[in-house]
């Protein structure tokens, strides 16, 4: 408990510390969100009414004055009025494109993690074989592609070409979003090449994390011992090894599922997906302060959050930590 | 206690290591038994091929290691014939096996319980609570608390852990246990507390061990016959007093004297000069020869067979001794 305290004290810090740069960083871009309205609307606006934009979005007056108020601001939960999509306030807009990047990023990462874990228990437990001679290179060399080029080569064959997927969008314009069946079947469809192409290039790590930390379990002498004692194959793959195996990357999971908020940029950006990423790049164009400051709020939250979920079950999965945390 | 039942018939016994440009044989032509009842010993050099005999009796030998040649028979059954479901029965039903490291044999994220519980309900109709039942039984046996059954590996010390996995080797009533080195990575009195409950438990259970130390004495006072083995052959198998007393081959009189007597005089111990020849380029003729003080032209280009000698009660591979 004592740990999981000390834990948790250690996030609150990082957590101030985040609150603060948040609002720091966006505003040390050369420019501000007036400028880039005065600049879109060329030149007609007047600078008396630029000031008077910039007045009543609060981004006025001296910088310490408006960290208070961002301060004030933000102990009641109100992000402000985004400047890209006004009047939207911040918040909804933050919360549409969540839900969307959670579902794609979300979905890909679960994909992903099941099975690269899959793959590399069964190369390890055959190593050298056929599956593992060939598979194991093949993944070595799918995780180096970016995600970028697999994109948009998943998008000029499957849409551009052969036209089998949507060019854009997570879900079809003439279709109510509602817990339908055909609205969900539209949102996996649109979903389908973008998490596929996330899949492809992250699925490789899970594989080579698990396969490589298998092996060096496999040397063990209670996997000896488990032979020896002629429990069957099953059992030792999977409680004897696979059990200890899986430790770390369950703690690498929860980092990855933290920066899911963080979006897909470029698979967003190639398809056209109303996520995260795709709205933060807008946002930075735009200098959106408002929007960025939210973003970053929330993906430094759910990164703390994941990480506090690792250590809590790595202390449920690995009785040698909790015994050490109770000294 | 030994009767002259054979339990274990070991004949050729050869075994290769491949790599990936040669192959050495780290065991070649291995013969012993080993009687019910019997505490058998292996004793000789670090890598002289105890602990790879040990391995392949248990049918444990792992690649590259591969079991080449020769003959185990287990009452009077062919060991290295058994496959599938005889193989998963013969392993810890019939022998089971007791590792060097205590640390490491036993699982650091599993309670022990069911480290011992999945031998018992593997092998046994046991389930649940009878096979809970059975393991409680067997932690009383090695004397640990049945209330500890459930803590994880780090919880016991070192002494303790040992204790279990024998607990975890006896839970079947197997007909012979495998020791290879149990106590080397203990210190030195809960080594002594260790062996002591062996000797009990193997009087009041009656089943056979190979045992392997490299602890001369501890295998003397332990051991109703000794195998002493040198570069991958056995060189001398004579009753354990013998060893000491009476040894008939050269390798053995020098490995006994290079263990110094509690009592007595302080005397400046010997050694055996020289060291075990590369398993890549075994010497012709005897593989001691190069370290034997007493070697003859003979025994420089035409290796010596294992022959029996009733009369002293023993077997030796030498020369000198025709």
């Amino acid at each position: 408990m004592r740990f999981l305290m000390r834990r948790l004290g250690f996030y609150l810090a990082a957590f101030a510390v985040a609150i603060t740069l948040n609002f720091f960083i966006p505003r040390w871009m050369p420019g501000d969100p007036t400028t880039r309205i005065f600049l879109g609307l060329r030149g007609k606006l007047t600078p008396q009414a630029m000031d008077a934009l910039r007045a009543s979005y609060g981004y006025d007056g001296n910088l310490w004055d408006q960290f208070m108020v961002y301060l004030g601001n933000l102990a009641h939960l109100d992000f402000g009025v985004s400047t890209t999509n006004f009047p939207e306030p911040t918040s909804s807009l933050l919360f549409y494109s969540a839900v969307w990047t959670l579902l794609l990023v979300g979905l890909a990462t679960a994909i992903s993690f099941v099975i690269g874990i899959g793959m590399g228990i069964y190369s390890a437990w055959n190593r050298g074989g056929f599956f593992d001679s060939v598979f194991t290179p093949v993944n070595v060399m799918l995780n180096a592609f970016t995600p970028a080029i697999v994109a948009l080569i998943l998008f000029y064959a499957f849409s551009l070409q052969w036209r089998l997927f949507p060019l854009g969008r997570a879900h079809d314009l003439g279709i109510e979003p509602a817990l339908t069946f055909e609205f969900i079947i539209n949102v996996l469809y649109h979903a389908t090449l973008p998490v596929l192409s996330i899949v492809i290039v992250t699925f490789g790590s899970w594989h080579l994390g698990m396969r490589n930390t298998m092996i060096g379990l496999l040397n063990e002498d209670f996997v000896a011992l488990a032979k020896a004692k002629g429990l069957s194959d099953q059992r030792i793959r999977y409680r004897y090894v696979a059990r200890n195996a899986i430790l770390p990357q369950i703690t690498a999971l929860a980092l990855t599922v933290g920066y899911v908020l963080g979006g897909a940029l470029i698979t967003e950006y190639v398809f056209n997906y109303p996520g995260l990423g795709k709205f933060t790049l807008s946002a930075i164009q735009a200098r959106d302060y408002s929007f960025i400051q939210a973003q970053l709020l929330l993906l430094t939250a759910s990164v703390l959050i994941a990480n506090l979920i690792s250590d809590i079950l790595n202390l449920i999965l690995d009785p040698r930590l909790r015994s050490r945390t109770q000294e | 206690m030994s009767s002259d039942r054979v339990l274990m018939k070991v004949r050729d016994l050869t075994v290769d290591y491949m790599g990936d440009f040669e192959v050495l044989r780290a065991v070649e032509n291995v013969s012993f038994d080993i009687r019910e009842g019997e505490a058998f010993g292996l004793a000789g050099e670090s890598g002289c091929g105890k602990s790879t005999v040990a391995f392949a009796l248990a049918r444990l030998t792992r690649l590259p290691g591969l079991v080449t040649g020769g003959a185990i028979e287990f009452g009077g059954e062919d060991v290295l014939g058994f496959t599938g479901d005889r193989l998963r029965a013969y392993r810890w039903r019939e022998v089971s096996f007791v590792f060097q490291s205590a640390m490491n044999a036993l699982n650091p994220v599993i309670p022990a319980s069911e480290q011992i519980i999945d031998a018992i309900e593997t092998h046994t109709g046991k389930t649940g609570d009878a096979a809970r039942k059975r393991a409680a039984e067997m932690f009383e046996l090695v004397g640990i608390h049945p209330d500890r059954l459930d803590d994880y590996p780090h919880q016991f010390s070192g002494g303790m852990r040992q204790r279990i996995c024998i607990a975890i080797a006896l839970c079947l009533n197997p007909k012979l246990i495998i020791m290879d080195e149990p106590t080397t990575a203990l210190d030195v009195v809960v080594q002594r507390d260790i062996i002591e409950q062996i000797v009990a438990l193997k009087a009041e259970l009656g089943f056979s061990v190979l045992f392997i130390t490299h602890d001369l004495g501890l295998m003397i006072e332990f051991c109703d016959r000794i195998g002493v083995m040198y570069a991958g052959e056995m060189v001398e198998i004579a009753p354990a007093e013998a060893i000491l007393t009476a040894p008939q081959h050269p390798y053995t009189r020098a490995l006994g004297r290079s263990f110094p007597p509690l009592s007595g005089p302080r005397v400046r111990m010997e050694g055996i000069a020289g060291s075990p020849p590369d398993l890549s380029e075994l010497p012709v003729g005897c593989r001691f020869a190069p370290r034997c003080g007493e070697a003859l032209p003979l025994c420089r280009h035409a290796a010596p067979a294992m022959i029996s000698y009733p009369e002293k009660r023993c077997q030796a591979a030498c020369h000198l001794l025709q």
